[in-house]
């Protein structure tokens, strides 16, 4: 603006009118008996009509001044000051605003005859704060704000509920009652990195019980370089965790009646060996016949090679254990099975090729369950082989490390599946060998491949072969790692 | 009499190695399938006088066999054992496998291990002495 205009004193009256009115403001000036003289158009709006009327009347419909009057101390020592305020507007509603009180004299020293009020309305924050602070309060997830030293100075209703009187405290002590920061911490990441990180807990909650939970970490600050705080947000899934168990105990409780049931035709089948080998000896010596003696003694060799392998088999099966884990290079796994059935395969034929992943990176796995779904896929698949009219065949095993899953593959060129048999291989006893399988083998594998948190599928089509696949979600194995670390830890 | 002849139907060597050695105190001619689609070509080419039939064999299972064998016009009457290692609470429920009530049952179940003795009172009565049901199966 040109200074020149405010120099011409009609214009400058004019102009002061104008900025008066105009102000996004309400605007009253009060003497020292809080009489309100004078107020803007905006203020006539927003609190209705005020001439003649004392300014507590006006802005709080009280009789009497407010105690801790902020006019009054301006009055007292001529400084300007600034409160938030809550009073009744025109309509006779709550209103909050922001108020401003300034000394209205034209010299310093003159004593405050006149103040001036200036006040906004702030009610849309408040109801943000209030919307906000409910939602802190209330939303069914942990909430806690924590500063660079790991001490939490907010903590919502949900989580004092659970973890107790926290302010103060530090987080690793109220989540998972430790003495020393979490590995792998991942709000030390965020406080580091100014990115957000989301990861699977186990904490301890002020019960005593654990809690798995979901936590999501996100910087709380002006920038990415000045990150005073982090909010860190949860997830509560422990009573999922315990009906996916609920379900598990209800299907394995399923599975036990199924499994007595195969379990009983296998060993029927066997003793109907055993007593056609015992009637069979029986026959030969009575005809004093060696040829039909050792027909039959071979019949009993084989069945009681049945009836260990059928042992041996059920009791892998029936181990309801936690997979041991330790980090284990996934390549090695593949390599100990090439070695052990590469001689297997080639005498009927087959090739066994490994796939290798140069690149990847150590897990955590249970080496003996997962040598044995190796050892479960890769004898199957070369009995797919030998049964195939093909004369040459091939085995191929992959480890794959892709998209935070770990996965091992096993693809034959053998005979293939329709889809009956597809539908059925996952059942307890089912076998396409005859009496030479137990019918125990992928059901095994499925179990420890579920034990790690994974899952196994197959892609098979009649005649051209058939791929098994386990694949392994790293956070879950990393979960189970950690779980099995500080369960040993306690049982230390 | 013509030579009688006796069709034994299961997946296991040794089963049918068993049954073989049992039935060879019998005068008859005995084959073996170890499918059940096997079974089927013999059973129409050479209509035996006995079947002696497994219930879980993979790919198509005994009782597949069986209800085609009873759909089947010149193989219907050929009376069938069932020797299954299938688990029977009490007694041997044959609708339980099949759902079609006009299937008739089987004229013999057996569960395994089988006893001697009762098989072969079976076998006599079913494929040597049941002049009734010969008579049946020429009409």
């Amino acid at each position: 603006m040109n200074g020149d205009l405010l120099r011409n004193s009609k214009m400058e009256s004019w102009f002061c009118k104008e900025l008066f009115e105009q102000v996004p403001f309400n605007i009253a000036v009060i003497d020292r008996d809080y009489n309100i003289i004078e107020a803007n158009k905006n203020f006539a709006d927003y609190f209705g009509d005020w001439h003649g009327q004392k300014c507590y009347k006006v802005y709080k419909n009280l009789n009497y001044p407010c105690l801790g009057c902020n006019a009054r101390l301006t009055f007292e020592d001529g400084k300007s000051r600034v409160s938030d305020e809550s009073g009744v507007d025109q309509r006779g509603k709550e209103a909050h605003y922001v108020l401003h009180t300034a000394p209205l004299r034209e010299h310093e020293e003159e004593p405050v005859k006149y103040i001036i009020e200036m006040s906004r309305d702030i009610i849309e924050v408040k109801n943000w704060q209030m919307e906000y602070q409910l939602l802190f309060e209330r939303v069914p997830c942990y909430i806690t704000v924590i500063d660079r030293n790991f001490k939490i100075i907010r903590a919502n209703e949900n989580f004092r509920e659970k973890f107790g009187d926290v302010v103060g405290r530090q987080c690793y002590e109220v989540y998972k009652k430790r003495k020393s920061k979490c590995p792998n911490c991942p709000a030390e990441r965020t406080f580091r990195d100014g990115g957000v990180h989301r990861s699977d807990q186990v904490g301890i909650k002020k019960s005593g019980e654990r809690a798995y939970y979901m936590l999501t970490t996100s910087p709380l600050g002006r920038d990415a370089d000045d990150i005073a705080h982090v909010i860190e947000i949860s997830i509560d899934v422990t009573e999922s965790k315990k009906l996916e168990k609920e379900v598990i105990e209800a299907e394995r409780l399923a599975a036990v009646g199924q499994t007595v049931a195969g379990l009983a035709h296998s060993i029927k089948n066997i003793l109907m060996g055993l007593e056609g080998g015992m009637y069979i000896v029986k026959k030969g010596l009575k005809k004093n016949d060696n040829k039909i003696l050792e027909q039959g003694w071979e019949m009993l060799e084989r069945n009681f090679n049945k009836t260990t392998s059928l042992v041996r088999d059920f009791l892998s099966f029936s181990k309801g254990r936690l997979p041991e884990l330790e980090m284990v290079d996934p390549n090695e796994l593949v390599d100990e099975i090439v070695n052990l059935y590469k001689d297997v395969a080639r005498n009927v034929g087959v090739e066994l090729v490994a796939d290798l992943d140069e690149n990847i990176h150590k897990a955590p796995l249970d080496p003996k369950g997962i040598h044995t779904c190796l050892t479960n896929l890769v004898s199957n698949a070369i009995d797919a082989c030998r049964m195939s009219d093909r004369d040459e065949n091939e085995v191929r095993i992959r480890a794959v490390d892709k998209n935070g899953t770990l996965s091992f593959v096993v693809s034959d060129t053998g005979t293939g599946m329709d889809s009956e048999i597809k539908r059925k291989v996952f059942t307890t006893f089912f076998t396409t060998k005859g009496g030479e399988g137990t019918g125990l083998g992928l059901l095994t594998t499925r179990k420890i491949v579920k034990e790690h948190g994974g899952s196994i599928s197959l892609e098979s089509s009649k005649e051209k072969g058939s791929t098994f696949r386990m694949d392994f979600p790293k956070n879950r194995l990393n979960t189970l790692y950690k779980e099995g670390l500080s369960k040993s830890g306690e049982s230390n | 009499m013509d030579e009688k002849v006796i069709l034994i139907v299961d997946d296991e060597a040794d089963v049918i190695a068993y049954l073989s050695a049992v039935l060879d105190n019998y005068d008859c001619r005995i084959y073996s399938a170890d499918n059940a689609e096997d079974g089927f070509r013999k059973a129409a080419e050479l209509k035996p006088d006995l079947i002696c039939l497994d219930i879980m064999m993979p790919k198509e299972s005994g009782i597949s066999l069986y209800t085609k064998l009873r759909s089947t016009e010149k193989l219907r009457e050929i009376p069938v054992i069932i020797i299954s290692g299938v688990e029977q609470a009490h007694e041997f429920d044959f609708f339980k496998f099949v759902e079609d009530r006009s299937v008739p049952p089987p004229e013999y179940y057996f569960e395994k291990p089988i006893n001697v003795d009762e098989f072969c009172g079976v076998v006599d009565r079913l494929a040597f002495n049941d002049l009734e049901h010969k008579a049946k199966g020429d009409s």
